[in-house]
């Protein structure tokens, strides 16, 4: 038997060994001192990140989610960026030279940007020699979002915005035609000519979106251009698999710009403790590779995190806070042992969650009969008032959320903290006042539809749901779930306006209420982002008027006023923007952002070494 | 030339039997699969917009085309582009594949290797003890979740609350020492859950040939437990062990495993196939689909061709 046992041993050595030698020459050799050669000063300094997913294409036309925007941003430049550490959130010139000069009437934008910014060799280009950053890069790139080819998912930036795109895109999007808003007045100068004023535009500059590509790249990749980035940032592509990790290296063309500390908005009490002061006067990046995992198990991710040798950073998962803490309120304070072994930093959500009413579902929304559309009024108002925002960010959030009313979140300057809560209080008394009101009993209410992808936790949020209208006389059959396999069926749905009750998230693309305030815009129903179908014209035309408005004390009155609209409405249950803590390794020098300042941080990412523990 | 000829009957029979799993795949996929328009699209899309992406991804063709343009491709080998990432999906097969196949290999062949082993023993002293102490392990080794037993090796093996031997993700293999050290983990996660099934399958099967004439003839005789084992009872129990380790292959190899992949941060095919499912990307999922069905033909192929080895009187005819 023993002699049987080692003969299939043997096989199966040599099996193993078969496969071995398999591996080794099927991956390519990923060697970052190979691939740094020459420019390493000692043993390469690699800081692994980690996302909580993962990007689906790198291509900027498609860099809809944070987790593509966090790669896109570091092996891409934009012509801004916002401070590494300020708060609120600044932005400041990044490929730009300066903040634009605006012309009075806020139409024409002229946007010089920086000599002698090279993209990173790659074969794309002839001889293999990244060649210069020029003004007609940025105009290419913005084309690009609007071939239909391309299947942009950022072209809503400058939809209706910019003088000639339209047209540009109407003949056949032909890139060897000008078009008229999008000029370059020099190798080095752009200039913008708006079709009405938009000054959220510098923000589209800092985003993913906006990141200048080279023609070479996409003439040599065609569409697997989406997975070989070629840019001017920061990093540059040594690796990529699309669903477990990217793997960049320092790109070694990289502008040398020392890091001006209390440029960017350094405060001692605040970021001493992360060792931040040791960056100062450095030239970003500070790594010589920069690993992302993309991890969605948490059990994983933390397991990996807590290794000295695997993942530096995590976002701390729902289910891992409480084993953290020692203290949640009035400040969040880790154990002492966590303490000891780790930073810590936390985000308030740059957005919110919220649950819509579908307005254009004549049994919870509009209807054209006036009493009806009143009686529906007062049925929505009666729901909100008996949702519990309290239990649940206790039960969901880890308690640590902050809840607001209304749709203008803390994060962004025209957020009100004087504005009344009661919205967003349980009241079950009121709840019964306001059903009892509308002639709404058990037996007349209509069934609450409760839509959502078949997961555990929206099923969990479904049922505390239907447990707080219960409370206020509905009948537990009378609230039901209707699941979808996938977000993409889910987002179909709500896009084609067939969902009631919506629970969605949303993340704003820059610190403007602006962001959240077109989630409301009537023109903007399904299939736009204004899921609950909300139409009043009044909204509307504020909405309007301060679109083209700079920001200002008036322009926040008015923002403000369009807020409680929605509260008044009762259009929505609002809301919470979450707090998220996280967590990296003592040897990793960072002020970690996973916000709206998001990609942007990693190149002042930083790794203590020896001499400097 | 008996095998050359049954070869060529076999591939031919097999055409309608990749058209079945095609056909009822590709409607399922169609008809119940996650729809990407939406997830490809802008914010605020016009009707314009949303259009073209409709017909970019082919939903505005009729299905008899767009299957027919399935089996084109499946024809040609050219599955087209990924619709999430935009990478080739042969490019993407042929990088996530043999990372699958390597990783589960290990645990595939030692799950059946110690299931057959302890399987003959447990037969062999059938009620007791040992019987008893394998069966038991055996169904403990079912009755727990893998994701449960991924996560508990996880933790013991590799998590710095462990022994802290292994790494807890990763896949940067340079050298098989590399290999040994990424594969490891996985490797027990994966023979700890097939040990059961595997070890209960092959005793059953072991059970019934140890109660047949030739062996308590060979046993009067006086044949030595493991001549009688290895010579009487497991060559003539082979073509059922044959039966359950091939039609396990398409499986291992195309759809790799999700949750080990997923758990260990190894870049395989399993992932990739399951993002595509969850995600409606058709391209990869066309691919994955009809590989695994012409996988399926080949190896009913094979199959009976090593019946034919292990038992000579099987005709292949």
């Amino acid at each position: 038997m023993v002699n049987v046992l080692l003969q299939n041993l043997k096989w199966l050595n040599v099996l193993l060994l078969a496969v071995s030698a398999s591996l080794v020459g099927c991956n390519a050799a990923i060697d970052i001192d190979k691939a740094l050669e020459g420019h390493l000063k000692g043993p390469a300094k690699i800081y692994r990140h980690s996302l909580a997913g993962a990007p689906s294409s790198l291509d900027p036309v498609n860099a809809a989610t944070v987790y593509a925007n966090n790669i896109v941003v570091n092996i891409y430049d934009t012509l801004y960026r916002y401070k590494y550490l300020a708060r609120p959130y600044e932005i400041v010139p990044n490929l730009a030279v300066a903040m634009p000069e605006v012309s009075d009437d806020g139409l024409i934008y002229t946007i010089k940007i920086k000599k002698g910014v090279f993209y990173a060799d790659d074969p794309a280009f002839p001889s293999g020699k990244g060649r210069e950053v020029i003004a007609e890069d940025l105009i290419y790139s913005i084309k690009r979002h609007f071939d239909v080819t391309n299947r942009s998912q950022g072209s809503w930036l400058w939809d209706g915005k910019i003088v000639g795109i339209k047209e540009w895109k109407d003949v056949g999007s032909h890139y060897s035609q000008t078009i008229e808003g999008l000029k370059a007045l020099d190798s080095h100068t752009i200039q913008i000519t708006l079709l009405a004023p938009y000054p959220q535009l510098i923000h589209t500059f800092a985003q993913g979106f906006s990141a200048i590509v080279p023609h070479e790249a996409i003439d040599h990749y065609g569409r697997e251009f989406s997975v070989h980035p070629v840019g001017s940032g920061p990093f540059k592509m040594l690796r990529y698999e699309s669903s477990n990790y990217a793997l960049m290296i320092r790109n070694i063309k990289y502008r040398q710009e020392p890091i001006d500390l209390e440029f960017e908005g350094y405060d001692p009490k605040l970021h001493k403790q992360y060792g931040i002061d040791k960056i100062s006067g450095k030239s970003p990046p500070l790594v010589d590779a920069l690993k992302i995992d993309f991890i969605k198990e948490t059990a994983s991710r933390w397991a990996s995190f807590n290794k000295a040798n695997e993942i530096n950073f995590t976002g701390v998962p729902v289910e891992q806070v409480d084993q953290i803490l020692s203290q949640k309120r009035p400040k969040i304070i880790l154990t002492p042992e966590m303490d000891e072994k780790y930073h810590m930093s936390h985000n308030i959500e740059a957005g919110f969650v919220h649950t819509d009413f579908n307005m254009r579902d004549p049994l919870i929304g509009y209807n054209d009969d006036p009493v009806r559309d009143k009686r529906n009024k007062l049925l929505r108002c009666a729901i909100r008032s008996a949702f519990n925002w309290q239990e649940r960010n206790d039960v969901f959030y880890s308690g640590i959320g902050i809840i607001y009313p209304g749709i203008i979140p803390p994060v962004v300057p025209e957020f009100d903290p004087q504005l009344s809560n009661s919205s967003t209080l349980r009241n079950v008394d009121e709840a019964k006042r306001l059903m009892l009101e509308g002639g709404w009993t058990s037996d007349n209410v209509p069934t609450l539809v409760y839509g959502g992808v078949a997961s555990v936790g929206t099923r969990q949020m479904y049922e505390q749901f239907r447990g707080w209208m219960k409370d206020i006389g509905f009948p537990e059959e009378k609230v039901s779930f209707d699941s979808y396999a996938s977000f993409g069926d889910f987002n179909k749905s709500v896009k084609e306006a067939k969902i009631m009750i919506i629970g969605m998230g949303w993340g704003l693309d820059y610190p403007d209420a602006q962001n959240t305030l077109q989630l409301f815009y009537g023109p903007y129903g399904s299939p736009g982002s204004n899921n609950s179908n909300y139409n009043n014209l009044e909204y509307n035309r504020l909405y309007e008027q301060t679109s083209v408005m700079q920001p200002s004390s008036e322009r926040t009155t008015l923002y403000r006023e369009m807020n409680n609209m929605v509260i008044d409405e009762c259009v929505s249950m609002t809301g919470i923007s979450r707090d998220r803590i996280l967590l990296w390794h003592k040897n990793v020098v960072s002020y970690a952002d996973i916000q709206i300042v998001g990609g942007f941080h990693l190149k002042f990412v930083d790794m203590l070494d020896e001499e400097d523990k | 030339m008996e095998t050359l000829q049954y070869t060529l009957r076999k591939l031919v029979t097999g055409i309608p039997l990749i058209l079945g799993v095609t056909l009822i795949s590709f409607t399922l996929m169609v008809h119940f699969g996650p729809d990407k328009t939406y997830d490809l699209l802008g914010k605020n899309p016009t009707q314009e917009q949303i259009t073209e992406v409709r017909h970019q991804l082919g939903y505005d063709k009729s299905f008899v085309v767009r299957y027919t343009q399935y089996l084109k491709e499946l024809a040609t080998m050219n599955f087209g582009y990924s619709d999430s990432s935009g990478e080739k999906v042969s490019s993407i097969l042929i990088r996530t594949m043999p990372v699958s196949l390597a990783l589960i290999l290990p645990g595939f062949v030692l799950g059946n290797l110690f299931g057959v082993i302890l399987a003959l023993i447990a037969a062999y002293h059938r009620g007791h003890w040992i019987d008893k102490i394998i069966m038991g392990v055996s169904v403990m080794g079912m009755s727990v979740s893998f994701l449960i037993v991924i996560i508990a090796f996880q933790v013991i093996f590799s998590s710095s609350q462990g022994l802290d031997l292994f790494p807890v993700r990763g896949w940067d293999v340079y050298s098989f020492t590399d290999y040994i050290h990424y594969v490891t983990v996985p490797t027990l996660a994966s023979i700890f859950v097939s040990l059961g099934y595997n070890t209960r399958f092959y005793r059953a099967v072991i059970v019934e040939e140890m109660g047949r004439d030739h062996v308590r003839t060979a046993k009067a005789f006086g044949a030595h437990p493991i001549e009688l084992l290895f010579k009487s009872v497991l060559k003539n129990s082979l073509i059922p062990i044959i039966t359950r380790i091939m039609f396990s292959i398409p499986l291992v190899v195309i759809s790799g495993s999700l949750l080990l992949e997923s758990y260990f941060g190894i870049p395989g095919v399993g992932k990739v196939t399951y993002d595509a499912i969850l995600s409606g990307d058709q391209p990869i999922l066309k691919a994955v689909v009809g590989l695994t069905a012409i996988m399926f033909v080949f190896t009913l192929i094979i199959n009976d061709i090593l019946y034919k080895v292990v038992d000579p009187r099987i005709s292949l005819k």
